[in-house]
């Protein structure tokens, strides 16, 4: 079952004196319960299509659906709705609200859904049991590690149940233990939970892991790999 | 909601500094306007106060010519049944005639034009109350080296009333306010001082055909109780007035420039020495309140009963338009310094809000990309905003109200050119600050405005944000 499909994408940035094809005719679809990677030198346009993907930024043409749904006909605030409830992010940075601890940053998209108390906890507590971090609930991510704090930053975008996680560059900043134990981490909920990662890397124990491989230069798709 | 809350309360005390500045820059804000108005406000007060209560009244009814021209000519029968008339409009408190007119006292060789009011001493008790105004206190040479061989103050109390010398008082408290000792040392010194600056007064009797002198005219004139006083002046129709009167007491006046030059005698004493039997120059009219609707309902109210006649009733601002104009003048060049005021602390709480929102860009592009509507953040950072107010303001108020009450009651005494400024102008030179009024309340919503306007702007900020572009910040 497709529950993304990107056909001709293009997306060209306007500067003052050339344009730039970051994405430039981009057609892929993912299926339910993937792991996959997009790998390239940078600049191909590995972010650029994750952020197209992820509806933080509109195609200069082309159609992006995810179950069904084209991204460029919802309204700013749809767009943001539909987000929270299909799309779950993961930043190289990993991007916690500093003032809420591990626990509340994972509940936070449930409370955007309104989902009640009793939902929110049992899922939070399966979420951080599941990454490792039971025994971290109530800390803050200033008073974690790098790896600790990506760890909850995958259990926050897999919360609300979305139908994939983007992850951009997720290993970017941990050292090669952490790496290893995200990484680890990451393919069990993708077997679990059946939830689909795409994520952005360089990284060549990550594109060891990968079930499917897409190489991007200058913006186009020079190979689609799938393994066994 | 109170998640919002939540986040928003945790948001303020990331950056302790940060929310400190802002809420120190509410807290001067509200502290510095509630402070300076409130002078203001008490001067003008005392300043309105000292001319009501010297004899004008809220309102008085004077012939109508008499405002532009006051010559005894312009003066009226006095009838007992308009006053009671008067008395039965609501907020009139009381009704006393006056007989004011100019004549010129001497003493000797020192002679100086004098204001003269005749007044009832008995039903003047209920109005300016002269008798509460005797002198009873003076610091003289003498007193001092009396209280310097008996030894029983010490070096830092002699020196304050060395420098006080010559002047005069009419309560101890006054003589406290304006020595201006610690509270310690008024209960063990002001008592002693008090047995040696006594002085002997009087006041008029019902029927008196002597004068009271007000201080500085008595200084000048160099007379004191018991000695007489000539007058000389023009009396009705031209008539030449002329009479010697014995001085039955000093008066204090507050204001310096009444207290400059005031004779107060009885109204039969008056009318003989202008003679003008049966004629006064003004009723002055005492109200409830001094708000300009009370005035003006009860001006209109007596101006009914006086139609068809020569007589009006003027208010107190319109008696003395120059007090009125230099109050006036004043309040607006206070205003122009509060506005600069607002406009510098304005620009420090807009600064700190537009590094807080640099600080966060990311954040916010977070918030969004993971599903939080713009409209609740939005919300976030305006109950921060809020708290940051709260918290400022509520300091603010806190701190201006105990200093506010405290000067209230125990004004600041000026001294030196300044005071000599003040006196000049008219003006007693105390400075105390007017009561939590609605004033108070009136800069604690000014300076929320200015936060709410300050929040406007990231407000803006986020309904425009770019998910995409904030990220990347």
């Amino acid at each position: 079952m497709k529950v993304l499909e990107l056909k001709d994408v293009h997306k060209t940035y306007n500067s003052s004196e050339v344009k730039v094809h970051a994405v430039n005719g981009v057609t892929l679809d993912f299926d339910e319960a993937e792991f996959a990677a997009i790998v390239g030198p940078s600049g191909s346009g590995k972010t650029t299509l994750l952020n197209l993907i992820g509806g933080l930024d509109m195609p200069t043409s082309g159609e992006i659906t995810i179950d069904g749904t084209d991204l460029s006909r919802l309204k700013s605030s749809q767009l943001i709705d539909f987000r929270m409830r299909n799309i779950g992010f993961v930043f190289q940075s990993y991007n916690l609200i500093p003032v809420l601890s591990a626990k509340e940053n994972v509940e936070f998209i449930m409370l955007l859904q309104k989902w009640s108390k009793e939902e929110r906890e049992k899922r939070t507590f399966e979420l951080l049991k599941a990454v490792g971090l039971s025994d971290r609930v109530n800390s803050r991510p200033s008073k974690m590690s790098g790896g600790q704090q990506q760890r909850v930053a995958v259990a926050r975008a897999l919360a609300s149940r979305p139908k994939f996680v983007l992850a951009d560059e997720p290993t970017a900043n941990l050292d090669s233990k952490s790496a290893a134990n995200l990484l680890e981490i990451m393919e069990k909920l993708n077997h679990e939970e059946k939830v689909t990662f795409i994520f952005s890397t360089h990284d060549a124990r990550v594109v060891k892991m990968a079930h499917r491989v897409i190489t991007l230069e200058d913006g186009k798709v020079v190979s689609d790999e799938v393994r066994e | 909601m109170k998640d919002e809350i939540k986040i928003a309360w945790r948001n303020l005390w990331r950056n302790k500094r940060r929310t400190f500045i802002t809420a120190a820059s509410v807290f001067f804000a509200v502290f510095f306007a509630v402070i300076m108005r409130s002078y203001q406000l008490g001067t003008y007060d005392m300043v309105i106060n000292n001319f009501i209560e010297s004899f004008s009244g809220h309102l008085k009814i004077q012939h109508e010519k008499y405002q532009d021209n006051p010559l005894i000519d312009y003066s009226f029968e006095y009838n007992d049944n308009l006053a009671e008339a008067i008395s039965g409009i609501e907020s009139v408190t009381s009704v006393v005639p006056h007989l004011e007119s100019f004549a010129l006292v001497s003493n000797g060789p020192q002679s100086k034009g004098a204001a003269v009011i005749a007044i009832d001493p008995v039903m003047e008790r209920d109005f300016s109350n002269p008798e509460n105004n005797l002198v009873r206190y003076r610091i003289t040479p003498e007193s001092i080296v009396q209280m310097k061989n008996e030894n029983v103050l010490p070096a830092h109390v002699i020196g304050e009333l060395e420098k006080n010398t010559g002047r005069a008082y009419s309560s101890r408290g006054r003589l406290e306010l304006e020595l201006g000792l610690p509270a310690s040392d008024n209960q063990l010194y002001i008592p002693p001082i008090l047995d040696n600056i006594q002085v002997k007064n009087g006041y008029l009797e019902e029927q008196d055909n002597g004068v009271l002198v007000s201080d500085r005219l008595a200084g000048f004139l160099k007379v004191s109780l018991g000695d007489t006083v000539i007058l000389m002046g023009q009396g009705y129709r031209g008539v030449s007035a002329a009479g010697i009167f014995a001085v039955r007491g000093i008066i204090k006046m507050p204001s310096p420039d009444i207290d400059n030059r005031l004779i107060i005698m009885t109204i039969p004493t008056a009318q003989e020495f202008f003679g003008c039997e049966g004629m006064i120059t003004s009723l002055a009219v005492n109200l409830t309140g001094r708000s300009n609707r009370t005035i003006r309902t009860a001006q209109e109210g007596i101006n009914s009963l006086l139609s068809g006649g020569s007589t009006v009733a003027r208010t107190w601002y319109e008696l003395n338009p120059v007090l009125y104009q230099q109050i006036q003048g004043d309040s607006q060049s206070g205003a122009a310094m509060l506005g600069l005021l607002y406009f510098i602390i304005f620009f420090g709480i807009f600064g700190t809000v537009l590094m807080m929102i640099a600080e966060r860009k990311r954040e916010f592009g977070v918030l969004v990309a993971i599903g939080m509507q713009k409209g609740r953040l939005k919300r976030i950072l305006s109950i921060e905003m809020l708290f940051l107010g709260i918290m400022g303001l509520a300091a603010g108020l806190m701190a201006s109200m105990p200093l506010i009450l405290y000067f209230n009651h125990y004004p600041i005494v000026l001294k030196g050119d300044l005071a000599k400024m003040m006196e000049d102008y008219g003006w007693d030179a105390v400075m105390p600050t007017a009561p939590v009024g609605p004033y108070f309340y009136m800069q604690a919503a000014v300076v929320a405005i200015m936060v709410i306007i300050a929040t406007i702007y990231p407000l803006r900020k986020i309904g425009r944000l770019k998910e995409i572009e904030a990220l990347r910040s």
